[in-house]
């Protein structure tokens, strides 16, 4: 059996020969003023339901999306690796090699301080040693990305990495507080990576959009600046609040850190699970032969079917995890999802 | 050649010599240590009973954490991992990335290569600087934040400033020192 087609949706713009794209593009319904109007009413309702209820919306966001955008990730992800590496795979070798080892050092990290092998105090230095390794690798990825491309000179992204090592080196914690807050936003870049590519008439008032998102931003820090820390009286509401950095920042509310990282995790997971999928950018979801490594004739359909589905069973797995110890599970979620983050910059870099 | 010899032999003299003048620093008497700079809120409570000292858990750990690195018997990679190697860290980052920066600059503007290495040497003089005012502690001193507090425990306000943690041996109360300084004289009190 070589076919798994589990469809249920119809085929999106990038399933489609590039003729027929083209055609669905211009019988696109929906207006790009729609689009702005359903943009900003995401932006407004989530800064909304952050502000006001920081802890819940974290909770209830987590528990529903995580595991969701992860597999829409793999997705996608799948989508875009192609059939054959060609020239690019010194690329991805270096790109899963990366992934592969900064994750297992990033997950050794709290399980070797927690079975006490070293001390809190080398925490920060641990924490540097790993921020500098991944740094260093995007610099690798992005100078061998350079070369494939003609006619462009990324020779600069050296100094800014090494300014990124020199910061991270500095303050540790601080600078993966900043990661943790920057990270969500990539999910835009992709979006408008692939507007470019699926819907370009969105594309400019995407970017306006966008424009809209720091004054956002800024109108929650105004509002919620001089609010009350949240309680953290239990467990998870300590954990979350530590997550969005009050322990690093005990000067700033910890109501203000969590509404804003609940805020762009709510984006981020917006984007994954619903914008890239509306714009076809995934691929009809089920349809496991939209993925060129399963449609090639010397491809793996059976293996992209397998993932597709373990990765099903991951997400009930967490979803079970969640329902069963909560605190626990969000902390082994959040250790492992790294692999996810660092997916995201070989695969945003093939994009640009 | 013979230009860049003698510069070179200048340069290391000029180092040997600043070896030499280390090495006749007098060996400083042995005085308490600051294991960790933290921030300290002085208010009052009309109500209380007792003194209380009030440190939040962030402080506590990481004035543990400073207290095991200050131990004596502490091992190899916790000296290595000491926080001074990662200020030093940050300065080769630092240096890579104007070099590099320099590089870049050079390869893309290759007429403009004078105000490149212009550029590079500037950066290189404002990083300097910025490091010396660090090591220096520059900016207002810490006295100036506690000057205040007579009149705000007459007012039964909260006075906070800077604070540095230091244990000494003995078994002696615990003394806060507070940099006060006589309004109109030059004197330490």
């Amino acid at each position: 059996m070589d076919t798994f087609d589990l469809s249920i949706a119809p085929s999106p713009l990038v399933a489609l020969p590039h003729g027929r794209a083209a055609d669905a593009r211009r019988e696109t319904r929906v207006s790009p003023r729609i689009f702005a109007a359903t943009v900003i009413s995401a932006g407004l309702i989530s800064a909304a339901l952050a502000s006001w209820l920081p802890l819940q919306m974290s909770i209830v966001t987590v528990f529903l999306f995580a595991g969701p955008h992860n597999w829409f990730e793999a997705r996608y992800f799948l989508m875009r690796l192609p059939a054959r590496f060609g020239r690019s795979r010194n690329f991805f070798m270096l790109a899963f090699g990366g992934i592969g080892v900064l994750t297992a050092a990033y997950i050794s990290l709290p399980a070797l301080y927690y079975a006490n092998i070293w001390s809190g105090a080398n925490w920060p230095n641990a924490i540097a040693i790993w921020n500098t390794a991944m740094l260093l690798w995007i610099g690798a990825l992005v100078v061998m990305r350079g070369k494939q491309k003609a006619n462009r000179d990324w020779f600069w992204v050296l100094p800014v990495i090494f300014v990124l090592c020199s910061l991270n080196w500095a303050a540790p914690e601080l600078f993966s507080l900043a990661f943790v807050y920057v990270h969500p936003l990539i999910a835009l870049w992709f979006f408008d990576r692939h507007l470019r590519r699926t819907k370009p008439e969105w594309l400019r008032i995407y970017q306006r959009c966008l424009m809209f998102l720091p004054l956002l931003a800024a109108a929650m820090l105004w509002q919620l600046s001089r609010t009350q820390p949240l309680a953290d009286d239990n467990g998870l509401f300590w954990r979350i609040t530590q997550h969005a950095g009050a322990e690093l920042l005990p000067n700033v509310s910890s109501h203000m850190l969590v509404s804003m990282h609940v805020f762009l995790e709510m984006l981020h997971y917006g984007v994954w699970i619903f914008a890239l999928p509306l714009i076809g950018a995934s691929g009809a979801i089920w349809q496991v032969k939209s993925i060129p490594l399963a449609k090639h004739s010397r491809g793996f359909p059976k293996l992209m079917a397998a993932i597709l589905l373990c990765g099903l069973f991951a997400v009930a797995l967490l979803w079970f995890g969640f329902s069963v110890n909560y605190t626990l599970t969000r902390d082994i979620y959040f250790t492992i999802a790294m692999a996810h983050v660092l997916a995201e910059a070989p695969f945003l870099l093939r994009m640009i | 050649m013979k230009r860049t010899f003698f510069a070179s032999a200048a340069i290391v003299a000029v180092l040997a010599s600043a070896i030499f003048a280390f090495g006749d620093i007098a060996r400083p008497k042995p005085t308490p240590k600051a294991l960790l700079y933290s921030g300290l809120t002085i208010s009052t409570d009309s109500k209380a009973s007792e003194a209380r000292l009030v440190i939040s858990q962030y402080t506590l750990k990481n004035l543990q954490d400073a207290a095991a690195r200050n131990n004596d018997n502490e091992t190899l990679s916790q000296r290595i991992m000491h926080s001074s190697s990662r200020t030093m860290m940050a300065g080769v980052f630092m240096f890579l990335a104007i070099s590099f920066a320099g590089i870049w600059f050079a390869r893309s503007h290759p007429n403009r290569k004078t105000k490149a290495i212009v550029a590079v040497v500037l950066a290189a003089v404002a990083f300097g600087i910025g490091t010396i005012m660090v090591r220096a502690n520059a900016g207002p001193p810490g006295y100036i934040r506690w000057q205040n507090l007579p009149q705000s425990l007459k007012d039964g306000k909260e006075t906070s400033g800077g604070v540095s943690i230091e244990v000494v041996p003995g078994d002696d109360n615990m003394k806060l020192i507070l940099p006060m300084r006589k309004s109109g004289g030059s004197g330490e009190e």
